[in-house]
């Protein structure tokens, strides 16, 4: 079986514009959470209306001008996330790589603000004109088509909606293309561009957002804080990799997926168990090889305790031996793309032996009873790690990674 | 009709549940209302009451009904001070 490693990463966030200072704000403890700017919060219901925003993002810094037209935000961050990590790879797609790579995005809700925006002028303003381009710019699949017309990426190219598990998802599709022996090199994650009126009157609705700040795993912690971005990873098979002599970021050593089949909306802990058994299984390893585990852990009541106990099942013993955060609380929940945001943490602890850490945490709740590395990063060696996420939906993917062979 | 007994019909409408086996003392959970029927719940009170209830009036684990009683009451004194 092809062994499937990482040559690049990219990454826009509310903690920097690039991997690296994503990457440096997350081992610094900085959050990017704050009061929210985009949206006119007056209409909130939520008085203290918070999100991790991305802000002073130029386009134009990192996209082609006269792309810029057909792109959402959702897209501008796939494709400046996208352009980074393949830079970075050193891939190009000439000749016959063109075909045998893939492109695939996750995405949670798509192309919201230009919904949003034709929506309030038919609706709002009874103006009798939509934009042309609203269709490409909505589409859930415009991130992954845009990436393939950037680079000339021929190969297959599609989107995977799973809301809070789609970046994860994403990923596990790629690898297993890879390993069927459809393509040689991915180029995967997630984007999301969420903070707009609408969703978050709905996502208020469900009463899951915090009104001061996320605290995952912590005593009185409130719910989840919304926030955007996106991530992006060239995968390659080992064989390639080395051949062309290629840094190696990781090994992506295994994905394990399950689905609930139970509540709508309130996690299993079964289900999470069986993703992180499927990863570790995908993965050849043992759990007690595995070091450090960035937890979806949302703040929210039922997936903190849910998901600790899910650890419990899955790692006995070795589970409070486990280094677990939840980086949430710094690039808040960005929905389709928080696995591929939280996969840039994963791969920085792998890489750098830095923890980074579970932020506003003020005690432990009882029914939280793990090692969350609170407030502060932790130095220490990681050999390999899990990254969680559980969707909405009873969804659940998992990514195992590991050290560089 | 008393704010309880509006609530209690809410309850037993949306859970599909006997009215009278509500009590002050029950939780949503108790009932048998879970995760986004008790969202509803909380919803259709609140469209019911032409009130807003705030996030930490409504504990589907832990909060009874009796509070929810108390937290409508509470939102309602808030919206007319003088009746």
């Amino acid at each position: 079986m092809q062994r499937i490693v990482i040559t690049g990463m990219g990454a826009i966030c509310a903690l920097g514009h690039n991997a690296a200072d994503t990457w440096r704000a997350m081992t610094e403890g900085r959050s990017g959470i704050g009061p929210i700017r985009r949206v006119d919060t007056n209409q909130l219901r939520n008085a203290a209306a918070i999100a991790a925003e991305i802000s002073d993002f130029e386009p134009r810094a990192f996209i082609d001008e006269a792309r810029l037209p057909f792109l959402d935000p959702l897209s501008q961050y796939a494709l400046a996330a996208a352009n980074e990590a393949i830079s970075q790879s050193g891939l190009s797609f000439r000749n016959e790589r063109a075909s045998r790579t893939a492109v695939v995005v996750g995405v949670g809700v798509a192309g919201e603000e230009t919904r949003e925006g034709l929506y309030q002028k038919l609706y709002g303003d009874q103006c009798g004109r939509f934009h042309p381009l609203g269709i490409v710019r909505i589409m859930s699949n415009a991130p992954p088509s845009q990436i393939s017309m950037a680079h000339g990426i021929t190969g297959p190219t599609f989107t995977v909606a799973s809301a809070c598990a789609s970046s994860n998802h994403a990923i596990a599709q790629a690898a297993l293309m890879m390993r069927a022996g459809l393509v040689d090199a991915a180029i995967v994650g997630g984007a999301e561009a969420c903070i707009t009126l609408g969703l978050l009157r709905a996502w208020e609705a469900m009463r899951v957002l915090a009104p001061d700040t996320c605290r995952p795993f912590s005593i009185n912690r409130r719910g989840l804080v919304l926030g955007e971005g996106a991530a992006m990873f060239v995968l390659e098979t080992l064989e390639s990799a080395q051949a062309r002599g290629a840094t190696i970021l990781a090994e992506l050593a295994g994905v394990g997926m399950s689905a609930d089949a139970g509540d709508i909306a309130a996690p299993s802990d079964v289900g999470a168990a069986a993703a992180m058994q499927a990863a570790l299984k995908d993965a050849g390893m043992q759990p007690t090889e595995i070091d450090y585990i960035n937890a979806h852990g949302t703040g929210t009541a039922a997936n903190d305790c849910t998901e600790t106990r899910a650890i419990h099942k899955v790692f006995g013993e070795h589970a409070r031996k486990l280094a677990i955060s939840s980086t949430k609380p710094m690039h808040g929940h960005a929905l389709g793309a928080g696995g591929a945001l939280e996969l840039i943490a994963t791969l920085g602890a792998l890489r750098h032996g830095i923890v980074p850490p579970t932020l506003n945490y003020l005690g432990p709740d009882p029914a939280c009873d793990l090692d969350y590395v609170p407030n502060q990063a932790r130095a220490m060696p990681v050999r390999a790690a899990l990254s969680n996420s559980f969707a909405f939906g009873g969804l659940n993917a998992v990514v195992a990674v590991r050290q560089a062979p | 009709m008393s704010t309880q007994q509006e609530i209690f019909e809410i309850i037993s409408k949306q859970a599909k549940i006997d009215i009278t086996t509500i009590k002050p003392e029950s939780t949503l959970k108790d009932l048998g209302v879970a995760s986004l029927d008790a969202i509803e719940v909380i919803f259709d009170i609140e469209e019911h009451f032409n009130i807003n209830l705030p996030n930490e009036d409504t504990d589907f684990e832990s909060g009874t009904v009796g509070h929810l009683v108390e937290a409508v009451d509470r939102q309602l004194a808030q919206k007319s001070p003088h009746s």
